[in-house]
């Protein structure tokens, strides 16, 4: 009898803890490797083989969820990571209790949170570039009737691996309202909400000027009818300190605001969207010390550039990144203002100029300037008109044509011209045009094989000038795929510079497990996914990303 | 003897409820600002596909627009249906909806901005694509290249005949 009952009850656990347990792996290994015109410094190299790898498990019994994820940087993580992601560590332990019938939800350890567009608030995991900002503490969601969704959150900000914690702690409560949920509309979409972001910090006693809590508050209202939308968000951030080049400055405390306005328009074939934004002094860190550090630790909002993300390696060798800091030294900036547009459309299959397939048209263009305004260097202290547009930092104008010719050739062409403000975007010298044209083309060999080519140029009479590009990429099926790669910087005026930065690879996935190997050499500057960027140095190495979930 | 009988009724009961693949409980919202529960999506009489994507991720929108040009004779034979999930954040969420209707895609699109839901089914890049039916992943993709909705569809069929 007790062994039956044992039997059946090993069974039992068995059903509730394997039917519900997934895993998810990542592991990406560098192994870098010096060449002719490559070589790490002396103090990267005494770690060349390096390995960021993660393992995440989540398991669900009933109305509870549980995930814990183990992060692992070995020898060092990855060259340019933060060097806080060190060693074996948990990154993620959360319970969650999940009540649809109360319409209630409640999270215990690390979450992942955003608030809005992020401008308030913004928690997540970007293992590009090294960025997980949770939060460890207490979150609860509760809706009390359809429509209206609130979310009340406290804890302290993961600065490093999963326990190194923020010394400030953060509360946050958001409010969601869907007027038109609640009042039955049918064509008409209207909601509102509300944040509110707090900041306690305790500094030591030689800061006693600065203020123990920073606040943000934020509206926002979202209104769509037919085919038209639109939508404004204002973000308002009280007094914080100063942060220049690490060292706080407690004399100069200065207030910020961010306005954000989107309307858009779209229908079956054509859409366009224009969004506008003004940003001044919007920088928030859990630890004012931390204010502009290079790695983006212990960022509490999310203030991504608004221009397109573009997709080939030439297209992003000038990206614009967000100017949202405040600075005197060394030069004077307060945030930026101006805005994006976008329009697709589709030529009709089967009119005269789409032929059989019809073509995809995407235009996009964006303008962003520095604010204008008088600032006091001695004082460390400014002021600023709301619509006044000073130095201009970026502008691109972009232009996209897909044609499909039969069924076994397709084609992308893309020309792009932007102006980059090199001197006040990475605050160095100089300003640069570019003109950039892309031409792919892929061709299906038979019913699963392909192949994809692209040539790419990049003209400039500035800084690096002239760069060529091009990738072959021959797909065999699904499955298995092996690519060439090489951007050249043929026009650089040092010669030593005229650098081939190549690279060769091969891609195998097998339902959820997907392998890459690469080796090669990475051109340094900026890195961004998602409108987040960091810097990379110049690397050449070999590289292994393995990743599979079950 | 009863304690027994009602020890294995339960297991039996637990092995029933606990071995379908529960699908996580996230509510994301579609481009009319509706939330819809994942969890109340229903492959049981036909199967669901949920393609993850981003407007920047170039063989995400080949793929997706590949499976547009078939996507009527796919529902036709299979009654099969696409919802794809968006994992563009704030940066470029307001690029979903011109981007959708400007290619005139048939899809349901949810959006995923923090990326909760490509968490909970592991999905490390984009496009990773999912076949349920019955509840259950039949099928799972990452990456595209022409020739992976053939791959698809031979699935559907497969599974549906």
């Amino acid at each position: 009898m007790k062994n039956t009952f044992t039997l059946i009850f090993l069974l039992f656990i068995k059903n509730y803890i394997f039917s519900q347990l997934t895993l998810g792996l990542e592991s990406n290994s560098q192994w870098y490797i010096d060449d002719d015109k490559i070589i790490l410094s002396e103090e990267d190299a005494e770690d060349r083989l390096r390995t960021n790898s993660y393992l995440k498990a989540d398991y669900s019994i009933g109305n509870f969820d549980f995930t814990t994820q183990l992060e692992i940087y070995e020898s060092k993580s990855l060259l340019n990571y933060s060097p806080d992601l060190n060693g074996i560590d948990l990154g993620i332990v959360q319970a969650k209790y999940q009540n649809n019938k109360r319409n209630l939800e409640i999270t215990a350890g690390h979450f992942y949170e955003q608030f809005g567009s992020g401008l308030t608030l913004r928690f997540w995991e970007d293992r590009q570039i090294g960025i997980n900002n949770a939060l460890l503490g207490g979150r609860l969601k509760y809706s009390p009737v359809e429509g209206i969704n609130t979310t009340f959150l406290s804890g302290k900000q993961r600065i490093g691996m999963g326990f190194d914690l923020s010394e400030s702690t953060l509360y946050g409560v958001d409010v969601e309202t869907n007027l038109s949920t609640l009042s039955s509309w049918n064509d008409t979409d209207l909601s509102l909400g509300f944040s509110y972001v707090g900041k306690y910090e305790n500094l030591e006693k030689e800061y006693d000027l600065l203020p123990k809590m920073v606040n943000l508050f934020s509206g926002r209202i979202n209104f769509s009818k037919g085919n038209f939308y639109s939508g404004a968000e204002y973000v308002y951030k009280s007094k914080d300190a100063l942060v220049e080049y690490g060292i706080i400055n407690q004399e100069s405390q200065n207030t910020g605001n961010a306005l954000l306005l989107n309307f858009g328009y779209s229908k079956k074939g054509l859409g366009t969207d224009i969004t506008l934004r003004r940003l001044e002094n919007m920088n928030v860190y859990s630890e004012t010390g931390l204010g502009g550090n290079i790695y983006n630790t212990g960022v509490i909002n999310y203030l991504p550039a608004l221009t397109k993300q573009y997709d080939y390696a030439l297209q992003n060798i000038y990206i614009y990144q967000a100017q949202s800091n405040l600075s005197f030294d060394p030069l004077q900036k307060a945030g930026e203002i101006g805005g994006q547009i976008d329009l697709f459309y589709k030529i009709k299959k089967g009119s005269a100029i789409g032929g059989k397939y019809g073509i995809d048209i995407a235009l996009n263009g964006s303008y962003w300037a520095g604010l204008n305004g008088e600032f006091d260097i001695l004082d460390r202290s400014y002021d600023t008109d709301f619509l006044d547009f000073g130095e201009k930092y970026y502008q691109d104008i972009g232009l996209e044509i897909k044609k499909k010719w039969s069924k076994k050739w397709s084609s992308i062409f893309s020309y792009l011209n932007q102006f980059y403000n090199k001197k006040y975007i990475e605050e160095t010298i100089g300003e640069v045009k570019t003109n950039i044209a892309v031409a792919e083309t892929t061709y299906k060999i038979n019913r699963k094989k392909s192949i994809r080519m692209d040539l790419q140029h990049l003209w400039s009479d500035s800084d690096t000038k002239n760069w060529m590009g091009g990738t072959v990429e021959l797909n065999f099926n699904p499955n298995f795929s092996i690519y060439a790669h090489d951007i050249y910087n043929y026009g650089n005026d040092d010669d030593l510079k005229q650098i081939h930065y190549y690279n060769f690879g091969s891609n195998f996935t097998k339902g959820s497990t997907r392998v890459g190997v690469q080796y090669g050499r990475q051109r340094g500057g900026l890195l961004c996914v998602g409108g987040v960027c960091r810097i990379v140095s110049e690397a050449s190495a070999l590289t292994l990303n393995i990743s599979t979930r079950f | 003897m009863e304690k027994k009988i009602v020890v294995i009724l339960l297991t039996l009961i637990s092995c029933f409820l606990f071995s379908q693949n529960k699908l996580p409980s996230i509510s994301l919202q579609n481009l009319n600002g509706e939330k819809v529960a994942i969890n109340s999506l229903d492959s049981n009489k036909n199967p669901i596909i949920l393609s993850f994507w981003a407007t920047w991720c170039m063989p995400c929108i080949k793929e997706l627009s590949t499976i547009n040009d078939v996507y009527e004779d796919w529902q036709d034979e299979t009654n099969v249906e696409l919802i794809a999930i968006s994992v563009d954040d704030s940066r470029t969420l307001k690029r979903v909806k011109p981007m959708v209707n400007g290619k005139s895609w048939e899809y349901e699109v949810l959006l995923d901005q923090n990326q909760e839901l490509k968490r909970a089914f592991n999905v490390i890049t984009v496009p990773h694509t999912f076949i349920i039916y019955k509840n259950e992943i039949i099928y799972n993709h990452s990456g595209y290249t022409p020739g992976t909705e053939e791959e698809l569809y031979d699935t559907l069929i497969k599974h549906t005949r």
